[in-house]
């Protein structure tokens, strides 16, 4: 296709603002579907995406338009996930597009997230266009939100178009500006082979497939290719697009967009930023921004179920196969038994897998607290990485520790700024701007402990803005601070599964805050059980369960001894379900509740 | 020596605390149920000479005493050592008592539960303290001598004070044997349940917790002793010669046949339940099929232990079982919950609180 009747765009939105009904909007006016086919949210195909009203992989489907000029064009739409978890891999799907549509809830104006969507497509030099949903509605304030596009943005205001997704208002004039507005792709349609990899992910039939955009040259089946980041060669054995069913075809050609699959087992060989290029015939450099992406976020993963721990295992591969971004390794806790040490990009990121794990292969698992990875730098000059709490070294052996802090930004309405400003403080956040974005609204820019963020920020900042504020943060770099390991003793028995990393400031109230917890979970026991929170041997909160005072039955009622003998097998049934450390016999729903995070009473 | 049973589940109301399959019906129903409960003693072969006959339930006074007579007829054995029959309280005539007398009924055990006004309310019984020292009274005078009493620690809004208060009323009424049950929350009784939903019926929030029931229920031990009262058993204390003949059946394997719906029979070998609703029983009479819905072998290994060491004269055990059990008996003694006296082992004071615990290990699953 002749470059200049091709235009790639994405479209940028907070959650909510509706993203996915104006991208089913435009596969309808350009009739890529029909409107008897229109599943709500066409593209947002996994179960989770749809319930959750999020994208987690990205998509990239071909609209044919004839424009008013006359012209066909092709439209690729490629559609990014929309969380700060996947700054990544947002980032790669807008190296792929040449513009953006960004669109702001006319009711709700600039979010957070919305806003370092939208730097982040500007830093891509992207062409921005925004878009002003929900205009029919009642509280709608376009002119409103075009003052606050041109004042928090920076963008020419008077450009917007007003639109209802939902109404089908406003639809013939995005696509017209998306001809007009958006340029068409750069790119050496002659030289050496470059695609972008923009996603992947694993066909049982087909290997690896991978969405691609076509920057310079040809790809063609058959073609002998190479994948630059790892220098691995493969022979493409198909190609096509989809519209959005797909299309198989015999080529993509500079500017286009399209599916890949060439025999590749496993998405970490394909990864996303990767380049694409002629195995004969390589370009000299590969295209900018490739990273390997590393977890942030660290948390075990049990079998409920013991018996379950090679199910998990397996699938964990299998998830892998399609998400390169999580690691695992296995470990072992005294509590629960055999199970892995997971890495992921986020909380949002360790639902997702925690649920896909859960549902699609029908596992029990139970989650560690989540924790971030510390440097610990030893008295013997060395510089050790810890995601575990087990591994972290006694205090003896440390000089110092430094945690990663990340650079958050939080848009609200000054109205709650009281309440969320204590949150930041409490959770040793450093302020490093504060700005006022007009209409009520601020921005602030925090530096705050990734570990802090891992707990019960999400719920908290929520609550103290009763959803009012929108959250987006980078990892910013690390800093020395006095963290120590907090140990909780069942009966003088440390119990592994529950040790965290705690700033020292907040030992103590998280000590009391879990054995409080453990003490109403536990059942009492045969003897008096002493609860504890200790930082080494230093025992800082202490809790006591009572000896068990009664378990008898009553009756043998007209001689129903059946009866009787079946309440005490399912007495013994029972306990053989708990976990027994040292001479306490914990219920597995204890590790659950008190490893819910933010599961306060 | 056998034992019979009579089930009889219907009632006038139905208890918050209870969690047996009885309960209110048509007065049709009862006398269906009659004639069927009649139709199956008739057609059972006897194969001992019963020593004891229970009439339980539910609350088998509400038979008309005709109709208890040509019941009672149909047992041989007359007179038993032991007749019994359970009774609520408020409802007693001398008319009544009179009759039971002349069918052989020479015991009576009444569902008092409590003496205190608010706490008998709560349990959708109807009847006073007053009511029942006048109910022991027309019985005594028709000459059923021996009473039971039954008392339950942990009926919500009990505290220390009123239980002492019903304790009290037990010795006034110089009982001969008093069952203290401990109250049983579970999905079986209205009471349990709005207790594991955490609602607000029928007391529930006033019902005392872990620590007050088992201190009732020791304070129901001490002052029992003390008036006189052996504790023979978990829940039963009796004036000497006074024990429950037919319940020491139950608890020294002895065999009984039971009547009725959900009436359980152990002829030494088979534990056999009849089916538990009364319709269905009513039903498979009607067509002479049996009602027996479930029988397997007892394991009276195992029973000997979880049933005798209920008694607290303990059980003598056999070398081969004393050698099976040899560890948790030993781990038992160690902790306190069991002890040896002479050749007998049994309960201690705490291991009886604690039986399930110590029962347990002496079942296989």
């Amino acid at each position: 296709m002749d470059p200049s009747r091709i235009r790639n765009f994405s479209i940028i939105a907070h959650i909510d603002h509706g993203k996915s009904t104006l991208a089913d909007r435009l596969l309808e006016a350009t009739g890529a579907l029909s409107e008897r086919e229109m599943t709500e949210q066409v593209l947002d195909s996994m179960d989770l995406e749809r319930e959750r009203g999020i994208t987690i992989k990205a998509h990239a489907v071909r609209l044919n338009y004839m424009a008013e000029d006359g012209q066909t064009y092709q439209l690729n739409l490629i559609d990014t996930p929309g969380h700060v978890d996947f700054t990544y891999e947002v980032a790669r799907s807008l190296q792929a597009c040449e513009a953006a549509l960004l669109v702001i809830d006319a009711t709700q104006g600039v979010e957070a997230q919305t806003l370092a969507n939208t730097y982040l497509a500007l830093h891509h030099n992207l062409e921005i266009i925004p878009v002003i949903n929900k205009i029919d509605l009642p509280a709608a304030e376009p002119e409103r939100i075009r003052q606050q596009i041109e004042e928090v943005i920076g963008l020419d205001g008077a450009g917007a178009l007003e639109v209802s997704a939902k109404q089908g208002i406003g639809i013939h004039e995005v696509l017209e500006a998306i001809v007009h507005r958006a340029p068409p792709p750069r790119g050496n349609p002659e030289g050496p082979l470059r695609a972008l990899i923009f996603d992947s992910w694993y066909d049982p039939y087909r290997g690896v497939i991978t969405l691609l955009r076509v920057v310079d040259g040809t790809i063609r089946v058959g073609q002998k290719i190479r994948l630059m980041a790892h220098n691995k060669s493969f022979e493409v054995e198909g190609l096509g697009y989809q519209s959005p069913k797909r299309v198989p075809c015999e080529e993509l050609t500079a500017g286009e967009v399209g599916y890949m699959f060439a025999n590749i087992k496993t998405v970490s060989d394909a990864r996303i930023g990767d380049t694409v290029t002629d195995d004969l015939d390589p370009a000299p450099e590969a295209l900018p921004g490739f990273e390997e992406i590393k977890p942030m976020v660290f948390a075990g993963l049990y079998p409920v179920e013991s018996h379950q721990h090679g199910e998990l295992r397996e699938a964990l591969e299998k998830l892998r196969l399609n998400d390169s971004s999580f690691s695992f390794e296995p470990e072992s806790s005294a509590a629960l038994g055999f199970g892995f040490r997971c890495g992921f990009l986020g909380l949002l990121h360790l639902e997702i897998v925690q649920e896909r794990l859960e549902r699609e292969f029908g596992l029990d698992l139970i989650t560690t607290a989540p924790g971030v990875r510390y440097r610990v730098h030893t008295r013997g000059g060395e510089v050790i990485e810890v995601d575990n709490p087990t591994k972290f070294p006694s205090a003896a052996e440390i000089e110092s520790v430094e945690e990663p802090i990340i650079e958050a930004t939080v848009i609200t309405r000054d109205e709650y700024l009281g309440e969320i400003l204590k949150l930041l403080e409490e959770k040793r956040g450093v302020q490093k701007k504060f700005e006022y974005l007009g209409a009520g609204r601020v921005m602030l820019t925090y530096e705050l402990p990734l570990n802090e963020i891992v707990l019960d920020f999400y719920d908290r900042l929520k609550s103290a803005s009763r959803g009012y504020a929108s959250l987006d943060y980078h990892l910013a770099g690390y800093r020395t601070a006095p963290m120590v390991k907090l140990d909780v003793l069942v009966a003088g028995e440390p119990v592994d599964a529950l040790s965290i990393i705690v700033h020292r400031d907040f030992a103590y109230e998280r000590g009391k805050e879990l054995i409080g917890r453990l003490r109403k979970l536990i059942p009492r026991q045969m003897f008096e059980v002493a609860l504890q929170a200790a930082i080494g041997s230093r025992v800082i909160a202490r809790e006591t369960i009572p000896a068990m005072r009664k378990n008898v039955l009553a009756k043998c009622y007209g001689g129903d001894v059946t009866r009787k003998r079946k309440l005490l097998e399912k007495q013994k049934e029972g306990k053989r379900r708990l976990k027994r450390i040292g001479r306490v016999d914990i219920p597995q729903e204890a590790f659950l509740s008190v490893l819910k995070v933010g599961a306060e009473d | 020596m056998a034992g019979v049973y009579l089930s009889y589940p219907f009632c006038r109301q139905k208890c918050t605390y209870c969690n047996f399959a009885s309960g209110v019906s048509t007065r049709q129903a009862e006398r269906d149920y009659l004639a069927a409960l009649l139709e199956e003693i008739r057609a059972h072969a006897w194969q001992w000479r019963p020593e004891t006959v229970y009439l339980g339930g539910g609350s088998p006074d509400r038979i008309e005493p005709e109709a208890l007579e040509t019941l009672l007829a149909g047992i041989p054995g007359r007179p038993w050592r032991e007749a019994t029959i359970e009774a609520a309280p408020g409802e007693i005539t001398p008319e009544k008592a009179q009759a039971w007398r002349r069918a052989g009924i020479r015991r009576a055990s009444l569902g008092v539960q409590s003496f205190v006004r608010s706490e008998i309310a709560r349990t959708g019984r109807r009847h006073t303290a007053e009511q029942v020292a006048a109910d022991v009274a027309t019985l005594r005078a028709s000459g059923i001598r021996s009473i039971n009493i039954d008392l339950i620690a942990g009926l919500p809004g009990q505290s220390i004070e009123s239980w002492r208060e019903s304790l009290d009323w037990v010795e006034r009424l110089d009982a001969g044997h008093v069952s203290v049950y401990m109250l049983e929350v579970d999905e079986d009784s209205r009471l349990g349940r709005e207790i594991l939903r955490g609602g607000s019926r029928f007391g529930a929030p006033e019902t005392p917790d872990e620590d007050l029931i088992p201190e009732l229920y020791e304070l129901a031990v001490e002052r029992l002793e003390r008036a006189g009262f052996a504790h023979y058993e978990i829940s039963n204390f009796a004036r000497p010669g006074e024990e429950s003949l037919h319940n020491l059946k139950y608890w020294r394997l002895e065999p009984y046949a039971g009547f009725g719906a959900d009436a359980h029979s152990f002829d030494g070998v088979q534990r056999i339940r009849n089916v538990e609703s009364a319709a269905e029983y009513i039903e498979r009479i009607r067509q002479g099929r049996s009602p027996v819905a479930e029988q397997e072998p007892a394991r009276l290994d195992e029973e000997s232990l979880f049933l005798g060491l209920r008694l607290l004269e303990g059980v003598r055990l056999p070398p081969e079982l004393r050698r099976r059990y040899e560890a948790p008996i030993r781990r038992f003694v160690e902790t306190g919950l069991l002890e040896f006296r002479g050749e007998a082992l049994r309960l201690t004071r705490r291991g009886v609180l604690l039986s399930n615990e110590v029962f347990q290990e002496f079942i296989q699953i």
